[in-house]
């Protein structure tokens, strides 16, 4: 088979799968993309077993058909070259791959096609579908997906829930020190359905949505789900089991309400931060009524800071600590002004919420640990 | 309410001594080197009735009593008898703080057998330690640490000595300041020109007051006078200081051979410390000079000393005109304000899921 493409417009494909390419995979074949060519379009494949991502492009002057696995990482070395067209000369037979550049040739015997892993398959039978816009498969897993666990002891933790219900679509990520839920009461579903999205493709999918209204088709069972959407494909492997009641662990009735300016806290925690102890990372929020002190310091390397803000409270005067990264990620993760934040008791979850919301179908929530001085 | 008893072997070392030795008994014995620089490690009530007590100088309880027998000290011996002695505590209650190898606390509030009271718990140890090690004891018996160690000292050899939750504060009250446990020589001088010189006189003073005069032991003080000691009785006790000391045949006035001697105390006092895993944040040096003068002094930081750090800082504090003049007789070198990672670590607490 042979066939004529743009460098550019073929490394733009290449590029955008081959982030699923594992880079200690356990078959050498997943060293390779699939291409597969069929009439004029070329379809091309990565994968690390768990993961696959599929997309398509047309080409010119295309003659046969077939499928043969070619070498990524050579390919992808495409990025130093300008754009020049590319006649791909494929033989199935004898593996030979030449690549004629306008002042070249590439030549390699690659590997055979049907040796390349096919994606896992949904069962029609259990299958569940969903339709949603590729805006708000997006930002739920923007919202949470800095949440999300590295636990080999859970693993449903290390992926995020999507349920969906009559009422909305909900996206939790949790590694027990830190939650959120992103709710969107426009995607509902008659019936009611869930699944947990690992983080790594969950991770992909951040990179290639696109941030508008397309529709994004999501085919599932217990066990594989596969998104469709412009012109990729992924299947993926979800992560299997029950996840943790995150609703019953949501305080209900946290007393205390501050009202803070988002980017003034977010950036002087971020200074006062850089002097706690990197071991513990502890920031502390000394709350009075309209003054908020966030402080750290560093014994043993004889540093400390703290910067006063104002913010709106009306509430017993507390201080709670807190690991400044987890604070950082929760304040960057909310996009409104101002936040609220609602508080019990310095041993309690503390809970941040956006004061306006940037959609009224959108509706978020963060919660996070504090950590305890022993004393 | 809780029962504590503290019980406290008399003249321990030395008892062990006449014990293992017939020949010393019903005779005045001290334990202790026998240079003429050493100090007096233990001595033996007959040794006592010369004025002899621990830590004089050698020398000087020769002249009190020049017939007196210098054994030396047998380490291993006391240690493998304490431990004895700490097993038939165990056979009570398992709420056992040893503070040396001679004195522990017991907390008999809940004790393993079925004896009904904190004073028969005390009378039947002393037996038993008297059976089974042949050594004496006495005992103190009370409702917290303080009252239990003062209640030992009262009945002196071979004493039960029993404070009662309704007598403690009279007790207290005409005890001479001295006797308070944690009032030292100089605590003692400073109480004196204080005007206090007995519990009651303690007891006048506000809590503000003794803040400002002694500090955190401010509170202390406040409290045991009124009979408050809600310390608990750890059985295994932390370990507050780490350190090292050398008493030297001949004084030295060389500034050069001091720093090689405190190099040296350094050495053994580092060695302790890796041993039992702990880092101090504050260095402490001792000298003493010929004439018996002993200063201390320390200096602090806010992570643990490393050896090469601790070296230095304890050299910078040598007082050079002073040794030159007076002559070093002990150097010692001490490291206390331990690190202790778990405490200063804050927990991250985590969702209940």
């Amino acid at each position: 088979m042979n066939f004529v493409v743009s460098s550019t417009d073929l490394l733009n494909h290449l590029q955008a799968i081959a982030k699923v390419i594992s880079s200690k995979n356990t078959l050498p074949i997943l060293d390779n993309f699939l291409f597969e060519l069929k009439s004029n379009v070329l379809t091309i494949t990565a994968s690390d077993l768990e993961t696959t991502l599929v997309t398509s492009m047309e080409v010119e002057n295309a003659e046969g058909e077939g499928v043969i696995a070619v070498d990524a990482r050579r390919l992808l070395k495409l990025k130093d070259t300008s754009e020049q067209p590319l006649t791909f000369n494929i033989n199935t037979e004898t593996l030979s791959v030449d690549i004629l550049s306008e002042s070249g040739k590439f030549s390699k015997v690659e590997q055979k096609g049907d040796d390349f892993p096919q994606p896992h398959e949904v069962d029609e039978t259990k299958k569940t579908e969903i339709a949603l816009p590729a805006e708000a498969l997006l930002t739920a897993i923007n919202k949470t997906i800095f949440a999300t666990a590295d636990d080999d002891l859970r693993p449903v933790m290390n992926g995020i829930l999507f349920t969906f219900s009559a009422d909305y679509m909900t996206a939790v990520a949790s590694d027990a020190h830190k939650m959120v839920r992103y709710r969107r009461t426009d995607i509902t579903s008659e019936q009611e359905s869930s699944f947990i999205l690992p983080q790594k493709p969950a991770q992909l999918l951040k990179n290639l949505l696109p941030n508008d209204e397309s529709e994004v088709k999501i085919v599932f069972d217990h066990q594989n789900a596969i998104i469709e959407f412009a012109n990729f494909v992924q299947v993926c492997r979800l992560v299997e089991g029950k996840y943790p009641n995150y609703d019953a662990v949501i305080p209900k009735d946290n007393p205390y309400r501050m009202t803070v300016d988002r980017l003034d806290i977010y950036n002087k925690l971020k200074m006062v931060s850089g002097y706690a102890n990197p071991a513990s990372n502890l920031v502390k929020m000394s709350i009075a009524p309209n003054e908020l002190k966030v402080s750290a310091q560093d014994l043993d390397f004889s540093m400390s800071a703290f910067e006063r803000l104002k913010c709106e409270y009306e509430g017993e005067e507390m201080e709670i600590g807190f690991k400044g990264v987890f604070l950082l990620e929760i304040i960057a993760n909310i996009s409104s002004t101002d936040v609220f934040v609602e508080l019990s008791d310095p041993s309690r979850a503390a809970l941040f919420l956006p004061v306006e919301k940037d959609d009224d179908n959108e509706d978020l929530l963060m919660l996070i640990m504090p950590m305890m001085v022993n004393q | 309410m809780r029962k504590i008893i503290h019980v406290d072997m008399d003249s321990f070392f030395a008892s062990v001594e006449q014990r293992d030795f017939p020949q010393y008994r019903r005779k005045p014995l001290v334990v202790g080197g026998n240079s003429p620089r050493a100090v007096v490690a233990a001595a033996s009530y007959e040794a006592r009735k010369y004025g002899i007590h621990s830590a004089m100088p050698m020398a000087r309880a020769l002249q009190k009593c020049p017939h007196l027998i210098i054994t030396p000290h047998r380490s291993a011996v006391y240690k493998e008898v304490s431990e004895h002695i700490q097993a038939i505590f165990h056979e009570y209650t398992d709420l056992v703080e040893p503070l040396s190898l001679d004195e522990a606390y017991l907390d008999v509030t809940e004790p393993k057998k079925g004896l009904p009271s904190a004073s028969l718990i005390a009378k039947e140890i002393k037996n038993e330690i008297r059976k089974r090690e042949n050594l004496i004891a006495s005992a103190g018996v009370s409702y917290n640490k303080f009252l239990a160690k003062i209640a030992s000292d009262m009945d002196k050899p071979d004493g039960f000595y029993l404070i009662k939750p309704d007598d403690a504060e009279a007790f207290l009250k005409d005890l001479k300041i001295g006797l308070f446990f944690g009032v030292g020589k100089k605590t003692e001088a400073k109480m004196h020109q204080l005007g206090i010189f007995k519990g009651e006189d303690l007891k006048r003073l506000t809590l503000p007051e003794l803040m400002r005069y002694f500090g955190k032991n401010g509170r202390y003080f406040y409290d045991v006078v009124r009979g408050i000691d809600e310390r608990p009785v750890l059985p295994s006790r932390v370990r507050k200081s780490i350190g090292a000391e050398r008493t030297y045949q001949t004084d030295i006035y060389d500034l050069g051979h001091v720093e090689i001697k405190l190099a040296e105390v350094v050495d053994v006092m580092w060695e302790r410390s890796l041993a039992k895993k702990k880092q101090g944040r504050t260095v402490t040096l001792k000298l003493r000079y010929a004439n018996f003068v002993t200063i201390t002094r320390s200096h602090s930081q806010n992570r643990p000393f490393t050896k090469a750090e601790i070296l230095s800082t304890l050299m910078a504090l040598l007082p050079h005109d002073a040794i030159r003049q007076n002559g070093v007789r002990l150097l010692g070198a001490t490291m206390t304000n331990f690190y202790d990672e778990d405490q200063t670590l804050p927990r991250q607490l985590k969702i209940d899921f």
